[in-house]
């Protein structure tokens, strides 16, 4: 403790006999600099784009031309026994993180699609982004709906 | 000479890219408390050139409660109690008044600073007070005595020693996530971690060290803790599927996160200590978005076994499970006032999305804001103000309101999409 600390003291146990209108002692605490780390991230520019499912606003359910597109992915993708990946996707309206779990949803629909038109689930990941990768910025419906993804690439 | 343009230009451009945070008030209230920061008299050799009573009062009035008066509207200058002429200052419409002097300290460039507020109306000293810093830190020592002062006032901490974290967005040159740490007056603010794949979902531990957060780094979501003064930073072991939403316990012994490793996102509690995972919800819906109480004793979460997102509040010991809202088919991402009576969370109405608050006990909603697509509210720990994220001209931006809505600002950035504002814990303790 400081000379100066203790001379702090004294006035304050001074004042809180002597009924002095309280003083009370502040410390500011030095600023410490925060200090930054990097990532150079995952990189997918390996894969490419097999398809894309669209969805409605909230839903994750498959339209009958989603079913369709699916059981023919199905069949190139056993044909050549390739991998998959299955990204999810929402369009910005609603919070983050339940859209990571909507997202999901909609990957999970796509994937399970596939297992039943015969793709082994070894073959397959899923991964959901939420509303975290628009493929187009832009409020308005025509944005949203073609945020609203579940999108198929090939490893 | 190119070259010499070049640079000159360059710098030009740095400047004006440097993000800082701004807090512009939109809307203030009608009747501020007035109050008077005479200039602090410093009896110092080299007294620094930034004036400490400019820092006070700008910091008092960043949220619109105060209004300061300037020194050249001031009628004098007193230096000492029996200098001051209380008629002056009541023509003036002053409520408080604040003299203070400053003083070297023991160590070489540390700052005493003295200072005294006083009550106009009632013509009498409130508080004595004696704040200790540095002169390389003099923002720091100014924002300490502003909490000081606006605690004695208000009776609740003040929170301009406070910082805020944030999700910042660049698309150019190339698509860029930063996690960026500010100070609440827009000083020093940083970027703590950057990733080319998306970042989400920053919270403060409690002890105000740390940051929880969600990055794709992997190539799938998963939750990263970062000592944002060391820059030490741990991955928990990604889990099958979604690894998001951490919140710290009061403790900051546990996260509370979600995971999906099941097939379907739960609510799951993370034991830092034992490196362990425990599940709290089990339902075949979304389960997300907790925040841990206060008190550590319940659980607020998003879930939509109903069939749409609404809140739920858990107690922690016997899993006992409430539904909270009923009003509207969409209302999420709870956060608790730090008195634990109330929640600020996401509720749609007419298609569109406000920012919301809701009593625990009466069940009154209250929605706060207008504009249209607000999420991610985040609550000064005094419990007084409110951040969220929002659009404006198709720009991801922050904003702010008072929890009694009627003080409204605006955060404004140059650097390019902000969002997912994080406040953190009280940092310095001006306790009575």
């Amino acid at each position: 403790m400081s000379l100066f600390d203790q001379f702090l003291i004294m006035v304050a146990i001074i004042c809180s006999f002597s009924g002095c209108a309280a003083v009370s002692m502040d410390r500011a605490v030095e600023a410490e600099t925060v200090s930054a780390v990097s990532e150079s991230g995952y990189s997918d520019s390996d894969s490419q784009v097999e398809g894309t499912i669209y969805f409605e606003y909230d839903k994750y359910s498959l339209s009958t031309s989603a079913v369709k597109e699916i059981r023919s992915f199905a069949k190139s993708i056993k044909s050549n026994s390739s991998k998959v990946r299955i990204e999810g996707h929402c369009d910005e309206r609603g919070t983050r993180e339940y859209n990571l779990a909507l997202g999901e949803r909609r990957a999970n629909a796509v994937s399970e699609l596939l297992q039943v038109n015969g793709v082994p689930s070894s073959s397959i990941t899923t991964v959901s982004y939420g509303e975290e990768r628009p493929i187009t910025y832009g409020s308005n419906e025509s944005s949203w709906s073609k945020n609203r993804r579940a999108v198929l690439k090939v490893l | 000479m190119v070259f010499k343009i070049l640079t000159a230009l360059l710098l030009i451009f740095s400047s004006v890219l440097t993000s800082e945070l701004r807090i512009e008030i939109t809307k203030g209230i009608k009747d501020p408390i007035r109050i008077a920061i005479v200039p602090i008299l410093w009896n110092l050799d080299n007294p620094p050139r930034e004036y400490l009573h400019k820092i006070i009062s700008s910091d008092l009035e960043s949220f619109g409660e105060f209004e300061s008066l300037l020194p050249k509207e001031m009628l004098s200058l007193p230096q000492a109690e029996e200098e001051i002429f209380y008629r002056d200052w009541k023509l003036l419409d002053v409520d408080y008044l604040v003299l203070g002097t400053a003083s070297a300290g023991e160590n070489p460039l540390e700052i005493v600073v003295n200072f005294s507020l006083f009550n106009v109306t009632r013509e009498r000293l409130m508080k004595r007070s004696i704040s200790v810093g540095s002169v390389s830190y003099l923002n720091s020592l100014a924002h300490v005595i502003s909490d000081r002062i606006y605690s004695e006032i208000n009776g609740l901490p003040g929170i301009s020693s406070t910082k805020i974290s944030y999700i910042n967005q660049n698309n150019f040159p190339e698509r860029k996530y930063f996690l960026r740490v500010t100070d609440i007056d827009g000083r020093n603010d940083s970027s703590i971690f950057s990733s080319s794949e998306p970042l989400m979902s920053p919270s403060w531990s409690s002890d105000g060290k740390r940051l929880a957060y969600v990055s794709f780094e992997e190539g799938t979501s998963g939750i990263y803790i970062q000592d944002i003064y060391t820059g030490k930073r741990t991955g928990l072991k990604l889990q099958k599927g979604i690894n998001s939403s951490p919140n710290w316990s009061p403790s900051d012994r546990y996260l509370v996160a979600v995971l999906s490793k099941d097939g379907n996102p739960d609510i799951y509690r993370y034991d830092l200590e034992k490196d362990n995972w425990k599940q709290l919800t089990d339902h075949f819906g979304i389960d997300t978005e907790p925040d841990w109480s206060p008190d550590g004793r319940k659980i607020i979460f998003t879930s939509n076994r109903s069939g749409s997102p609404q809140i739920y509040e858990m107690n922690v010991s016997n899993r006992k499970i409430r539904r909270k809202t009923f009003e509207g088919s969409y209302n999420a991402r709870a956060r608790y006032t730090p008195d634990g009576k109330r929640f600020v969370f996401v509720h749609r109405r007419d298609g569109l999305f406000h920012i919301a608050v809701q009593n625990l006990r009466t069940g009154k909603l209250q929605i706060l804001t207008d504009t249209s697509l607000d999420e991610s509210p985040t609550i000064s720990p005094n419990g007084k103000v409110i951040i969220y994220a929002t659009k404006n001209k198709e720009k991801d931006i922050l904003a702010g309101i008072s929890i009694d809505g009627k003080t409204r600002f605006i955060l404004p950035t140059n650097s390019g999409g902000v969002r997912e504002p994080s406040w953190s814990p009280l940092l310095v303790s001006t306790n009575n």
